[in-house]
Protein backbone atom coordinates (compact mmCIF):
# COMPACT_ATOMS: atom_id res chain seq x y z
CA UNK A 1 0.00 0.00 0.00
CA UNK A 2 1.30 3.38 -1.01
CA UNK A 3 1.94 5.77 1.80
CA UNK A 4 0.24 9.15 2.13
CA UNK A 5 3.36 10.88 0.98
CA UNK A 6 3.58 8.75 -2.18
CA UNK A 7 0.02 9.54 -3.12
CA UNK A 8 0.53 13.22 -2.50
CA UNK A 9 3.52 13.19 -4.82
CA UNK A 10 1.52 11.40 -7.47
CA UNK A 11 -1.28 13.94 -7.27
CA UNK A 12 1.23 16.75 -7.62
CA UNK A 13 2.85 15.27 -10.70
CA UNK A 14 -0.50 14.57 -12.32
CA UNK A 15 -1.45 18.17 -11.67
CA UNK A 16 1.70 19.30 -13.44
CA UNK A 17 0.91 17.12 -16.40
CA UNK A 18 -2.58 18.53 -16.46
CA UNK A 19 -1.24 22.04 -16.55
CA UNK A 20 0.99 21.22 -19.47
CA UNK A 21 -1.76 19.58 -21.48
CA UNK A 22 -4.04 22.48 -20.72
CA UNK A 23 -1.45 24.95 -21.95
CA UNK A 24 -0.85 22.90 -25.08
CA UNK A 25 -4.54 22.87 -25.76
CA UNK A 26 -4.72 26.64 -25.55
CA UNK A 27 -1.73 27.04 -27.82
CA UNK A 28 -3.26 24.69 -30.37
CA UNK A 29 -6.54 26.55 -30.21
CA UNK A 30 -4.78 29.81 -31.02
CA UNK A 31 -2.81 28.23 -33.84
CA UNK A 32 -5.93 26.58 -35.15
CA UNK A 33 -7.65 29.92 -35.42
CA UNK A 34 -4.75 31.27 -37.41
CA UNK A 35 -4.69 28.26 -39.69
CA UNK A 36 -8.41 28.51 -40.26
CA UNK A 37 -8.01 32.16 -41.19
CA UNK A 38 -5.38 31.13 -43.69
CA UNK A 39 -7.79 28.76 -45.35
CA UNK A 40 -10.59 31.28 -45.52
CA UNK A 41 -8.26 33.93 -46.90
CA UNK A 42 -7.15 31.60 -49.64
CA UNK A 43 -10.62 30.64 -50.73
CA UNK A 44 -11.53 33.64 -52.92
CA UNK A 45 -8.19 33.39 -54.68
CA UNK A 46 -8.61 29.69 -55.30
CA UNK A 47 -12.19 29.94 -56.50
CA UNK A 48 -11.52 32.79 -58.90
CA UNK A 49 -8.45 31.14 -60.29
CA UNK A 50 -10.21 27.86 -60.90
CA UNK A 51 -13.17 29.51 -62.53
CA UNK A 52 -11.04 31.54 -64.86
CA UNK A 53 -9.06 28.52 -65.99
CA UNK A 54 -12.23 26.59 -66.61
CA UNK A 55 -13.81 29.50 -68.47
CA UNK A 56 -10.84 29.98 -70.73
CA UNK A 57 -10.25 26.29 -71.24
CA UNK A 58 -13.84 25.66 -72.26
CA UNK A 59 -14.56 28.74 -74.35
CA UNK A 60 -11.21 28.77 -76.08
CA UNK A 61 -10.75 25.00 -76.23
CA UNK A 62 -7.27 25.27 -74.89
CA UNK A 63 -5.36 22.28 -73.59
CA UNK A 64 -2.09 22.01 -71.77
CA UNK A 65 0.26 19.13 -70.89
CA UNK A 66 -0.60 19.55 -67.22
CA UNK A 67 -4.25 18.88 -67.98
CA UNK A 68 -3.90 15.84 -70.19
CA UNK A 69 -4.63 12.45 -68.72
CA UNK A 70 -1.99 9.87 -69.55
CA UNK A 71 -3.25 6.88 -71.49
CA UNK A 72 -1.69 4.49 -69.02
CA UNK A 73 -0.64 5.24 -65.48
CA UNK A 74 2.43 3.28 -64.50
CA UNK A 75 4.55 5.47 -62.28
CA UNK A 76 2.95 7.19 -59.35
CA UNK A 77 4.36 9.60 -56.82
CA UNK A 78 2.68 9.79 -53.45
CA UNK A 79 3.05 13.00 -51.52
CA UNK A 80 2.35 12.21 -47.88
CA UNK A 81 1.68 15.17 -45.63
CA UNK A 82 2.02 14.67 -41.89
CA UNK A 83 3.06 16.89 -39.02
CA UNK A 84 6.50 17.38 -37.52
CA UNK A 85 5.40 16.80 -33.99
CA UNK A 86 3.40 14.18 -32.22
CA UNK A 87 0.88 14.39 -29.40
CA UNK A 88 -1.92 14.93 -31.83
CA UNK A 89 -3.94 11.79 -31.31
CA UNK A 90 -4.34 9.57 -34.33
CA UNK A 91 -3.51 12.41 -36.72
CA UNK A 92 -0.27 10.99 -38.07
CA UNK A 93 -0.93 7.31 -37.69
CA UNK A 94 -4.12 7.60 -39.74
CA UNK A 95 -2.15 9.06 -42.60
CA UNK A 96 0.66 6.55 -42.33
CA UNK A 97 -1.70 3.61 -42.23
CA UNK A 98 -3.65 4.91 -45.17
CA UNK A 99 -0.53 5.51 -47.24
CA UNK A 100 0.85 2.10 -46.42
CA UNK A 101 -2.42 0.39 -47.28
CA UNK A 102 -2.53 2.30 -50.54
CA UNK A 103 0.97 1.23 -51.35
CA UNK A 104 0.29 -2.43 -50.63
CA UNK A 105 -2.90 -2.39 -52.64
CA UNK A 106 -1.39 -0.80 -55.71
CA UNK A 107 2.23 -1.88 -55.67
CA UNK A 108 1.44 -4.93 -57.77
CA UNK A 109 -0.52 -3.06 -60.42
CA UNK A 110 1.90 -0.26 -61.04
CA UNK A 111 5.44 -0.18 -62.25
CA UNK A 112 6.58 1.98 -59.39
CA UNK A 113 5.26 3.98 -56.49
CA UNK A 114 7.54 6.53 -54.92
CA UNK A 115 7.16 8.66 -51.86
CA UNK A 116 7.73 12.28 -51.04
CA UNK A 117 7.22 13.16 -47.41
CA UNK A 118 6.22 16.49 -46.04
CA UNK A 119 6.48 16.41 -42.27
CA UNK A 120 8.80 14.42 -40.07
CA UNK A 121 6.35 11.91 -38.63
CA UNK A 122 5.53 10.33 -41.96
CA UNK A 123 9.15 10.26 -43.07
CA UNK A 124 10.28 8.57 -39.84
CA UNK A 125 7.55 5.97 -39.97
CA UNK A 126 8.28 4.87 -43.51
CA UNK A 127 12.03 5.01 -43.23
CA UNK A 128 11.82 2.72 -40.23
CA UNK A 129 9.77 0.29 -42.28
CA UNK A 130 12.35 0.36 -45.03
CA UNK A 131 10.49 2.35 -47.68
CA UNK A 132 12.60 4.68 -49.76
CA UNK A 133 11.63 8.28 -50.24
CA UNK A 134 12.79 10.58 -53.01
CA UNK A 135 12.88 13.33 -50.44
CA UNK A 136 11.52 14.41 -47.11
CA UNK A 137 10.67 17.98 -46.35
CA UNK A 138 10.67 18.38 -42.61
CA UNK A 139 11.15 21.15 -40.10
CA UNK A 140 7.89 22.80 -40.82
CA UNK A 141 7.95 24.10 -37.29
CA UNK A 142 7.27 27.59 -38.48
CA UNK A 143 4.01 27.96 -40.27
CA UNK A 144 4.14 26.92 -43.87
CA UNK A 145 4.23 29.70 -46.40
CA UNK A 146 3.07 30.05 -49.93
CA UNK A 147 6.73 30.32 -50.93
CA UNK A 148 7.53 26.88 -49.59
CA UNK A 149 4.48 25.39 -51.24
CA UNK A 150 5.34 26.86 -54.60
CA UNK A 151 8.88 25.50 -54.36
CA UNK A 152 7.55 22.02 -53.74
CA UNK A 153 4.98 22.47 -56.49
CA UNK A 154 7.62 23.64 -58.96
CA UNK A 155 9.66 20.60 -58.36
CA UNK A 156 6.74 18.19 -58.66
CA UNK A 157 5.68 19.84 -61.87
CA UNK A 158 9.12 19.53 -63.41
CA UNK A 159 9.31 15.86 -62.55
CA UNK A 160 5.85 15.28 -63.92
CA UNK A 161 6.52 17.09 -67.17
CA UNK A 162 9.79 15.28 -67.71
CA UNK A 163 7.84 12.02 -67.53
CA UNK A 164 9.27 10.68 -64.29
CA UNK A 165 5.73 10.16 -63.06
CA UNK A 166 2.41 9.62 -64.75
CA UNK A 167 0.38 10.68 -61.82
CA UNK A 168 0.99 12.55 -58.59
CA UNK A 169 -1.27 11.97 -55.64
CA UNK A 170 -1.32 13.68 -52.33
CA UNK A 171 -2.46 12.12 -49.06
CA UNK A 172 -3.29 14.49 -46.24
CA UNK A 173 -5.71 15.19 -43.43
CA UNK A 174 -8.50 17.42 -44.55
CA UNK A 175 -9.78 19.86 -42.01
CA UNK A 176 -13.49 19.22 -41.46
CA UNK A 177 -14.01 20.97 -38.17
CA UNK A 178 -12.03 21.60 -35.01
CA UNK A 179 -12.76 18.07 -33.84
CA UNK A 180 -12.93 16.14 -37.10
CA UNK A 181 -10.29 15.38 -39.71
CA UNK A 182 -10.57 13.15 -42.69
CA UNK A 183 -7.80 11.39 -44.56
CA UNK A 184 -8.10 12.17 -48.24
CA UNK A 185 -6.16 11.02 -51.26
CA UNK A 186 -6.34 13.34 -54.24
CA UNK A 187 -4.82 13.30 -57.67
CA UNK A 188 -3.16 16.69 -58.12
CA UNK A 189 -1.45 15.99 -61.43
CA UNK A 190 -2.73 15.82 -64.09
CA UNK A 191 -5.08 18.64 -63.21
CA UNK A 192 -8.67 17.73 -63.77
CA UNK A 193 -10.18 21.14 -64.24
CA UNK A 194 -13.57 19.80 -65.28
CA UNK A 195 -13.98 18.00 -62.03
CA UNK A 196 -12.76 20.78 -59.82
CA UNK A 197 -14.54 23.69 -61.42
CA UNK A 198 -18.10 23.14 -62.43
CA UNK A 199 -19.42 22.09 -59.10
CA UNK A 200 -20.33 25.73 -58.63
CA UNK A 201 -22.03 27.93 -61.16
CA UNK A 202 -21.20 28.12 -64.86
CA UNK A 203 -19.03 30.81 -66.41
CA UNK A 204 -18.34 33.85 -64.29
CA UNK A 205 -20.71 36.77 -64.74
CA UNK A 206 -19.62 39.10 -67.43
CA UNK A 207 -17.43 36.53 -69.08
CA UNK A 208 -17.64 36.81 -72.81
CA UNK A 209 -15.96 35.22 -75.73
CA UNK A 210 -14.96 38.61 -77.08
CA UNK A 211 -12.50 39.20 -74.29
CA UNK A 212 -9.18 40.75 -75.09
CA UNK A 213 -6.38 38.40 -74.14
CA UNK A 214 -2.94 39.69 -73.33
CA UNK A 215 -0.91 37.53 -73.94
CA UNK A 216 -2.65 34.80 -75.94
CA UNK A 217 -5.09 32.47 -74.14
CA UNK A 218 -2.68 29.53 -74.38
CA UNK A 219 0.02 31.45 -72.55
CA UNK A 220 -2.36 32.73 -69.93
CA UNK A 221 -3.67 29.24 -69.31
CA UNK A 222 -0.13 27.91 -68.98
CA UNK A 223 0.68 30.51 -66.33
CA UNK A 224 -2.58 30.14 -64.52
CA UNK A 225 -2.29 26.36 -64.38
CA UNK A 226 1.08 26.65 -62.74
CA UNK A 227 -0.40 28.98 -60.13
CA UNK A 228 -3.37 26.73 -59.72
CA UNK A 229 -1.10 23.82 -59.03
CA UNK A 230 0.99 25.83 -56.55
CA UNK A 231 -2.19 26.70 -54.81
CA UNK A 232 -3.37 23.10 -54.65
CA UNK A 233 -0.18 22.14 -52.90
CA UNK A 234 -0.47 25.12 -50.59
CA UNK A 235 -4.08 24.25 -49.86
CA UNK A 236 -3.27 20.65 -49.00
CA UNK A 237 -0.55 21.85 -46.64
CA UNK A 238 -2.77 24.43 -45.01
CA UNK A 239 -5.57 21.94 -44.54
CA UNK A 240 -3.13 19.56 -42.96
CA UNK A 241 -1.83 22.23 -40.60
CA UNK A 242 -5.32 23.23 -39.52
CA UNK A 243 -6.27 19.60 -39.06
CA UNK A 244 -3.11 19.01 -37.03
CA UNK A 245 -3.91 21.77 -34.59
CA UNK A 246 -7.50 20.61 -34.40
CA UNK A 247 -6.40 17.07 -33.66
CA UNK A 248 -3.89 18.22 -31.07
CA UNK A 249 -6.47 20.39 -29.41
CA UNK A 250 -8.85 17.45 -29.06
CA UNK A 251 -6.09 15.13 -27.90
CA UNK A 252 -4.95 17.61 -25.26
CA UNK A 253 -8.49 18.23 -24.13
CA UNK A 254 -8.89 14.49 -23.56
CA UNK A 255 -5.57 14.30 -21.78
CA UNK A 256 -6.59 17.15 -19.50
CA UNK A 257 -9.86 15.40 -18.68
CA UNK A 258 -8.08 12.12 -18.00
CA UNK A 259 -5.67 13.88 -15.70
CA UNK A 260 -8.59 15.42 -13.86
CA UNK A 261 -10.19 12.02 -13.38
CA UNK A 262 -6.94 10.59 -12.13
CA UNK A 263 -6.50 13.41 -9.66
CA UNK A 264 -10.02 12.84 -8.39
CA UNK A 265 -9.49 9.16 -7.81
CA UNK A 266 -6.12 9.75 -6.14
CA UNK A 267 -7.61 12.39 -3.93
CA UNK A 268 -10.32 9.95 -2.88
CA UNK A 269 -7.76 7.30 -1.99
CA UNK A 270 -5.68 9.92 -0.21
CA UNK A 271 -8.58 11.10 1.92
CA UNK A 272 -9.63 7.56 2.75
CA UNK A 273 -6.13 6.69 3.87
CA UNK A 274 -5.88 9.86 5.91
CA UNK A 275 -9.16 9.16 7.67
CA UNK A 276 -8.16 5.61 8.37
CA UNK A 277 -4.97 6.87 9.90
CA UNK A 278 -6.79 9.38 12.09
CA UNK A 279 -9.26 6.74 13.21
CA UNK A 280 -6.42 4.41 14.14
CA UNK A 281 -4.64 7.16 16.05
CA UNK A 282 -7.84 8.13 17.88
CA UNK A 283 -8.52 4.55 18.84
CA UNK A 284 -4.99 4.29 20.19
CA UNK A 285 -5.30 7.48 22.22
CA UNK A 286 -8.69 6.49 23.58
CA UNK A 287 -7.59 2.99 24.51
CA UNK A 288 -4.40 4.41 26.04
CA UNK A 289 -6.46 6.77 28.20
CA UNK A 290 -8.80 3.91 29.16
CA UNK A 291 -5.85 1.82 30.27
CA UNK A 292 -4.62 4.58 32.58
CA UNK A 293 -7.90 4.73 34.52
CA UNK B 1 -20.84 50.43 -60.11
CA UNK B 2 -17.36 49.31 -60.87
CA UNK B 3 -15.80 47.12 -58.24
CA UNK B 4 -12.32 45.94 -57.41
CA UNK B 5 -11.32 42.65 -55.81
CA UNK B 6 -7.66 42.19 -54.97
CA UNK B 7 -6.62 38.93 -53.35
CA UNK B 8 -3.46 36.87 -52.77
CA UNK B 9 -3.24 33.29 -51.51
CA UNK B 10 -2.39 34.59 -48.06
CA UNK B 11 -4.65 37.59 -47.63
CA UNK B 12 -7.53 39.59 -48.95
CA UNK B 13 -6.71 43.22 -49.56
CA UNK B 14 -9.83 44.52 -51.24
CA UNK B 15 -13.09 42.68 -51.72
CA UNK B 16 -15.84 44.14 -53.87
CA UNK B 17 -15.17 47.80 -53.22
CA UNK B 18 -16.25 50.49 -55.58
CA UNK B 19 -13.40 52.25 -57.34
CA UNK B 20 -12.63 55.19 -59.56
CA UNK B 21 -9.45 53.95 -61.16
CA UNK B 22 -6.88 51.15 -61.21
CA UNK B 23 -3.39 51.23 -62.66
CA UNK B 24 -1.68 47.87 -63.03
CA UNK B 25 1.71 46.68 -64.31
CA UNK B 26 0.33 44.53 -67.11
CA UNK B 27 2.02 42.17 -69.51
CA UNK B 28 2.31 44.79 -72.22
CA UNK B 29 3.12 47.71 -69.96
CA UNK B 30 1.25 49.97 -67.61
CA UNK B 31 -2.47 49.49 -67.85
CA UNK B 32 -4.95 52.07 -66.68
CA UNK B 33 -8.47 50.85 -66.06
CA UNK B 34 -11.41 53.19 -65.69
CA UNK B 35 -15.03 52.15 -65.23
CA UNK B 36 -16.42 50.86 -68.50
CA UNK B 37 -13.15 49.39 -69.77
CA UNK B 38 -13.50 46.70 -72.43
CA UNK B 39 -13.48 43.09 -71.13
CA UNK B 40 -9.90 41.99 -70.82
CA UNK B 41 -7.78 39.23 -69.40
CA UNK B 42 -4.11 39.82 -68.86
CA UNK B 43 -1.25 38.74 -66.68
CA UNK B 44 0.56 41.19 -64.43
CA UNK B 45 4.28 41.60 -63.96
CA UNK B 46 6.16 42.56 -60.84
CA UNK B 47 5.48 46.20 -60.19
CA UNK B 48 3.35 48.76 -58.44
CA UNK B 49 -0.39 48.51 -58.57
CA UNK B 50 -2.33 51.58 -57.59
CA UNK B 51 -6.01 52.08 -57.14
CA UNK B 52 -8.42 54.73 -55.94
CA UNK B 53 -11.38 53.60 -53.92
CA UNK B 54 -14.34 55.86 -54.49
CA UNK B 55 -13.71 59.21 -52.86
CA UNK B 56 -10.42 58.12 -51.28
CA UNK B 57 -6.78 58.90 -52.01
CA UNK B 58 -4.65 56.62 -54.12
CA UNK B 59 -3.33 53.38 -52.59
CA UNK B 60 -0.11 51.82 -53.76
CA UNK B 61 0.60 48.09 -53.51
CA UNK B 62 3.72 46.21 -54.58
CA UNK B 63 2.81 42.99 -56.36
CA UNK B 64 4.67 40.21 -58.07
CA UNK B 65 3.11 37.97 -60.66
CA UNK B 66 -0.60 38.46 -60.94
CA UNK B 67 -3.58 38.04 -63.10
CA UNK B 68 -6.16 40.64 -63.94
CA UNK B 69 -9.62 40.25 -65.35
CA UNK B 70 -11.77 43.18 -66.37
CA UNK B 71 -15.45 42.62 -66.96
CA UNK B 72 -18.39 45.02 -67.11
CA UNK B 73 -18.91 44.66 -63.38
CA UNK B 74 -15.43 45.40 -62.22
CA UNK B 75 -11.85 44.26 -61.92
CA UNK B 76 -10.62 41.01 -60.39
CA UNK B 77 -6.97 40.87 -59.53
CA UNK B 78 -5.16 37.82 -58.25
CA UNK B 79 -1.63 38.56 -57.15
CA UNK B 80 0.84 35.98 -55.98
CA UNK B 81 2.34 38.45 -53.55
CA UNK B 82 1.15 41.86 -52.46
CA UNK B 83 2.53 44.26 -49.89
CA UNK B 84 1.48 47.69 -48.72
CA UNK B 85 3.95 50.12 -47.19
CA UNK B 86 3.00 49.02 -43.67
CA UNK B 87 4.28 45.50 -44.45
CA UNK B 88 7.70 46.68 -45.53
CA UNK B 89 10.74 48.39 -44.12
CA UNK B 90 12.98 50.49 -46.29
CA UNK B 91 16.17 49.37 -44.57
CA UNK B 92 15.41 45.72 -45.11
CA UNK B 93 14.52 46.28 -48.72
CA UNK B 94 17.79 48.12 -49.31
CA UNK B 95 19.65 45.28 -47.73
CA UNK B 96 17.78 42.74 -49.87
CA UNK B 97 18.62 44.67 -53.04
CA UNK B 98 22.28 45.03 -52.15
CA UNK B 99 22.56 41.38 -51.23
CA UNK B 100 20.82 40.28 -54.38
CA UNK B 101 22.97 42.42 -56.61
CA UNK B 102 26.11 41.20 -54.95
CA UNK B 103 25.02 37.64 -55.59
CA UNK B 104 24.23 38.32 -59.21
CA UNK B 105 27.57 39.98 -59.73
CA UNK B 106 29.91 37.74 -57.81
CA UNK B 107 28.67 34.25 -57.21
CA UNK B 108 28.31 31.68 -59.90
CA UNK B 109 24.66 30.75 -59.87
CA UNK B 110 22.89 28.18 -61.94
CA UNK B 111 20.09 29.37 -64.14
CA UNK B 112 17.36 28.71 -61.65
CA UNK B 113 19.07 30.51 -58.78
CA UNK B 114 19.86 33.38 -61.04
CA UNK B 115 16.24 33.84 -62.07
CA UNK B 116 15.15 33.57 -58.50
CA UNK B 117 17.63 36.11 -57.21
CA UNK B 118 16.68 38.48 -59.94
CA UNK B 119 13.05 38.10 -59.07
CA UNK B 120 13.83 38.84 -55.43
CA UNK B 121 15.68 41.99 -56.38
CA UNK B 122 12.83 43.13 -58.60
CA UNK B 123 10.40 42.44 -55.78
CA UNK B 124 12.42 44.49 -53.31
CA UNK B 125 12.80 47.34 -55.81
CA UNK B 126 9.07 47.43 -56.31
CA UNK B 127 8.70 47.48 -52.57
CA UNK B 128 10.83 50.63 -52.46
CA UNK B 129 8.66 52.32 -55.02
CA UNK B 130 5.50 52.31 -52.99
CA UNK B 131 6.91 54.55 -50.32
CA UNK B 132 5.88 58.18 -50.52
CA UNK B 133 8.45 60.36 -52.19
CA UNK B 134 9.87 57.54 -54.30
CA UNK B 135 7.16 57.54 -56.92
CA UNK B 136 8.51 56.48 -60.25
Amino acid sequence: MASLKDIRARIESTKNTQQITKAMKLVSAAKLRKAQNNITNMRPYALTLRKVIADIAVTKKVTHPLMEQKAEVRKVLLVVITSDRGLAGAFNSNINKFAEAYYKENAGKLESIEFLFIGRKGADYFVKKGYKAIDAITRLDKDISYDLASHVADRLMKQYLSGEYDEIRVIYNEFKSAIAQEVVCETILPIDIQKTSFESTGPAPGFSVDMIFEPAPEQIIAQLLVKHFDLQVYRAMSESIAAEHGARMTAMENATNNAKEMINSYTLTYNKLRQEKITTELTEIVSGAEALK
Amino acid sequence: MFKLTLVTPEKRLVVDQEIDEVTAPAFKGELNILPGHAPLITTLETGVLSYKLKGQPEQRVAISWGYCQVNPLGVNILAEYAAVSADLQIEELKKAIAEGERKLGVESLDEEQWTETQRDVAKARTGMEIFPGTKS
